[in-house]
């Protein structure tokens, strides 16, 4: 009798407190929509949201470079050209961790938006050119395709973060122009496979850069140098 | 003398190649360049492999210039990555810049190079395995055992100011087993392992990844011993199941012993059987397809007898004095099929008679003053004069040509079953349909039936028709249905409802006629109705078609499809209906002679094709 009572209120408070669970709605980080001029959402949130995306696009960069190079660039010695070939080498970017680590979250973050802005058109030609070449499998063209898109993504989230952790500064440093659509439309076989390795190795480069950046403040800002 | 110095110098030369040769001695083998690594994003290492010395001892150089700069460094390290390897430290290591790199064999007898190797630290990273790998059994009090394994990050990696990012993963298994367990634990440095056979020497080991990287090698190994009494199962979550498995069956067993049948009907629905008359699902299990086509046959299809016995209740002749039937250039109407006409359920007592409105009948000679009189014939003569008398009802608008309903006169006095007199609105409102064969059928054998009684002549007015009848296509026609449809007077008895009757029509679909009224004469005014469809409004016109008729004097009659709607004679108003599609139908039914005449025309022995209706 005293056991099966035991039981029988184990049971209930089991079933109960299943239920509980059960019913317990998930709760969403909300998200400001683009434009809200009030939202606040968390600086953490937007930092983990970038790191993210940056990551993300850093992966698909080095993918489409390595499927680019072992489809059109063997033996063809492209490296060798693709020395100082970015568009982006004008900008003054910390090149190890010491120089880094001593940079302004400002002029980092002025860095980012500057190399995410110089990357919009250069990503939109890329796309429509790959599109245009012969055989173009279609590993690359997809991730053209998704990295142009996140880029945009990425440049909204850090203009955001920009807004938060600078509120008031302005950021209206110049970027560098890109100027190699000619020869991404060449006839030259060789001279255009060319000027796509470059192009894609610079992109490898610079979003790797974007990436670590954004890594570093995330870990200085948010987490006080404590990851 | 000139070419024999060179011829010597030569000489000399190779016999000096050849003697370095055979001591062993030659310019280095071309090294190779095998690989850069970074540890931690900070630092760099390259390895190469050296070609042949040569014989000779050999000095490998690295040397190497940056992306962007023209000057040509040598490498700062020889000694710490190990032997043919080159060490660049901090100072010497920029990310995100390429450097090229070659490494040159040299000895006494030459220099040889190695391909320029390009190398940006950015994408060689590869980490140290991960250190300090601890191994701990943990027994909480309240809940299980547990194995809890700790490491650390890896040197030379800045973790903590984000510069590198790192993921581990641990790997175990009982020292006896082949495969390993692998478990993967993002950026924890630690784990918890519960499920373990006690008794078991477990060996575990860790390695890292960087976020952009190569994996690590495997941590040495580190190897901890289970206990025997090491608990594994855990109890309370059977029970659990256990128990809320038994209150389902019991919800369950509940459900179905109070719902029970509401509910599985619920669930699946009862399949519904055919419901085909006749349809014997028997014959289907037993697999006969002829006996069960036999029984679909012998039902409903076609309609013979049952509607035909439905019908006959409303139906009732009287035989008038008045009939006569008129003769009809016959002109053949080979329509397809006879049917009977059908008609409308009257609201009367169910007598059908000639007298009955809705009785087909012929076209009036005369305005329904006359009263119904039963002229017999007095022979074949008689009856193809078109001008006999044949009493019709016939309604005011009977003079329009155009539009005259078919009329089966049937009047007679009123002492006739047939209520009259009754105002024809009595009828009106109602359509009644009957089974023209069957009420012709009853009409004839009434008539003859009376006819013997009253008249011989009946008889013999009876005989021609039947061999007029048998007289085949083309010949005039002779109506003696009106003859059949003629009640006498003083027949005061039920028309006898022919419940025995034999089937007129041998499996052929019966048509019915409208009975649209019962003029003050009583004579029958009938919408033959082609198609049920057509509504049965007051201004429908409609023919229908007498097949043929029986050898008892019963007018079968079709459908025709040709059929135009008639409009109510009764009602003056009505319009006329259209004329005639077929010239041939017209002159069937119209005899030009008599243009007030209500006519019944038939085609005698025209088979399916006679067709009969008013203009």
């Amino acid at each position: 009798m005293k056991g099966s009572l035991e039981s029988g209120s184990r049971l209930l408070l089991l079933l109960v407190v299943s239920n509980l669970l059960l019913c317990q709605g998930v709760v969403s980080t909300p998200v400001c929509p683009n434009g809200a001029g009030n939202c606040q959402v968390s600086l953490r949130d937007l930092f983990d949201r970038a790191v993210m995306v940056s990551h993300y696009i850093h992966n698909l960069s080095s993918e489409m470079f390595n499927e680019f190079d072992k489809r059109y660039a063997q033996g063809k010695g492209f490296i060798t050209m693709a020395l100082n070939s970015c568009h982006t080498s004008s900008l003054p970017t910390p090149e190890d961790k010491e120089q880094a680590q001593q940079t302004h979250h400002e002029v980092l973050m002025s860095l980012i938006l500057g190399l995410l802005r110089s990357w919009n058109d250069p990503l939109y030609h890329l796309v429509t050119e790959v599109r245009g070449m012969k055989g173009a499998p279609d590993a690359i063209l997809s991730r053209a395709i998704e990295i142009e898109e996140e880029n945009k993504r990425l440049l909204e989230g850090m203009e955001m973060i920009f807004g938060q952790v600078l509120p008031g500064a302005k950021e209206t440093e110049p970027y560098p122009v890109w100027s190699g659509l000619p020869s991404l439309q060449t006839n030259d076989e060789d001279a255009r496979y060319s000027a796509f390795y470059n192009l894609l190795h610079c992109l490898r480069r610079d979003s790797s850069k974007i990436d670590t950046y954004l890594k570093l403040l995330n870990c200085r800002i948010i987490y006080n140098n404590n990851c | 003398m000139k070419e024999n110095a060179a011829s010597r110098v030569v000489f000399i030369l190779l016999l000096f190649l050849n003697a370095s040769l055979l001591n062993g001695q030659s310019p280095p083998g071309k090294p190779k360049l095998i690989k850069c690594r970074s540890p931690g994003k900070e630092t760099f290492t390259c390895w190469w492999e050296p070609g042949e010395d040569g014989g000779l001892p050999t000095n490998y150089t690295l040397t190497y210039h940056k992306e962007g700069e023209t000057l040509i460094h040598e490498c700062p390290d020889y000694i710490t990555g190990g032997p043919n390897s080159c060490y660049f430290s901090k100072k010497h290591t920029s990310i995100w810049k390429m450097y090229v790199i070659t490494v040159n064999a040299i000895n006494q007898m030459g220099i040889n190079s190695s391909d320029p190797l390009y190398v940006d630290v950015t994408y060689i990273v590869e980490p140290e395995p991960p250190a300090n790998l601890t191994l701990e059994l943990k027994h909480p009090e309240d809940r299980k055992p547990y194995l809890w394994i700790k490491w650390f990050p890896p040197t030379l990696t800045d973790v903590k100011s984000g510069w590198f990012m790192i993921q581990y993963e641990i790997r175990l298994k009982p020292e006896t087993a082949t495969d390993w367990e692998t478990h993967f634990a993002a950026k924890q440095t630690q784990l918890k392992i519960f499920s373990l056979y006690p008794g078991q020497k477990y060996i575990v080991q860790v390695r890292c990844k960087p976020d952009h990287g190569y994996w690590s090698e495997w941590s040495p190994e580190s190897s901890i011993q289970i206990p025997n009494d090491f608990p594994v199962k855990d109890t309370t979550v059977w029970i659990f199941v256990a128990v809320l498995s038994a209150v389902i069956c019991l919800i369950m067993v509940w459900a179905v012993a109070f719902k029970g049948y509401s509910m599985v009907t619920c669930i699946l629905p009862p399949v519904p059987g055919p419901k085909i008359k006749g349809f014997d699902i028997h014959l289907l299990e037993k697999g006969k397809s002829e006996e069960l086509l036999r029984a679909l046959e012998s039902q409903d299809f076609p309609p013979t007898s049952d509607c035909e016995d439905l019908l006959m209740e409303f139906i009732e002749v009287d035989d008038s004095e008045d009939q006569q039937l008129m003769p009809r250039p016959s002109k053949e109407h080979m329509e397809q099929g006879m049917k009977p006409v059908r008609l409308d359920a009257d609201s009367d007592s169910g007598r059908g008679s000639c007298d009955s409105p809705s009785l087909l009948s012929e076209k009036c000679d005369e305005p329904q003053a006359h009263p119904s009189k039963f002229h017999t014939p007095e022979g074949p003569e008689k009856l193809e004069n078109p001008e006999t008398n044949l009493t019709c009802l016939q309604a005011p608008q009977s003079t329009n040509r155009e539009g005259k309903l078919p009329y089966f006169h049937a009047n007679g006095p009123k002492s006739s079953t047939w209520p009259f007199p009754q105002p024809p609105s009595l009828y009106n409102p109602r359509y009644s349909y009957h089974n023209i064969a069957d009420m012709c059928e009853l009409a004839l054998g009434m008539a003859g039936t009376t006819a013997t009684l009253l008249d011989q002549t009946d008889q013999h007015a009876l005989k021609p028709s039947k061999t007029i009848e048998a007289g085949g296509e083309g010949k005039a026609a002779k109506q003696r249905e009106s003859e059949g449809c003629s009640s006498k007077p003083d027949q005061d008895t039920a028309w006898p409802l022919p419940q025995d009757k034999t089937p007129l029509i041998s499996a052929k679909p019966l048509e019915y006629v409208e009975i649209h009224k019962v003029s003050q004469d009583g004579v029958l005014a009938l919408f033959p109705k082609q198609n049920e469809k057509v509504g049965a409004s007051e201004t429908s016109k409609e023919y229908s078609k007498v097949s043929r008729v029986t050898d008892s004097n019963i007018l079968v009659l079709l459908p025709d499809p040709q059929v135009q709607n008639l409009t109510l004679l009764e009602e003056p108003a009505k319009k006329a209906p259209p004329a005639l599609p077929n010239p041939a139908e017209a002159a069937l039914a119209v005899s030009p002679t008599t243009p007030g005449n209500c006519r019944l025309q038939l085609g005698w022995g025209l088979g399916p094709a006679g067709f009969m209706h008013l203009q």
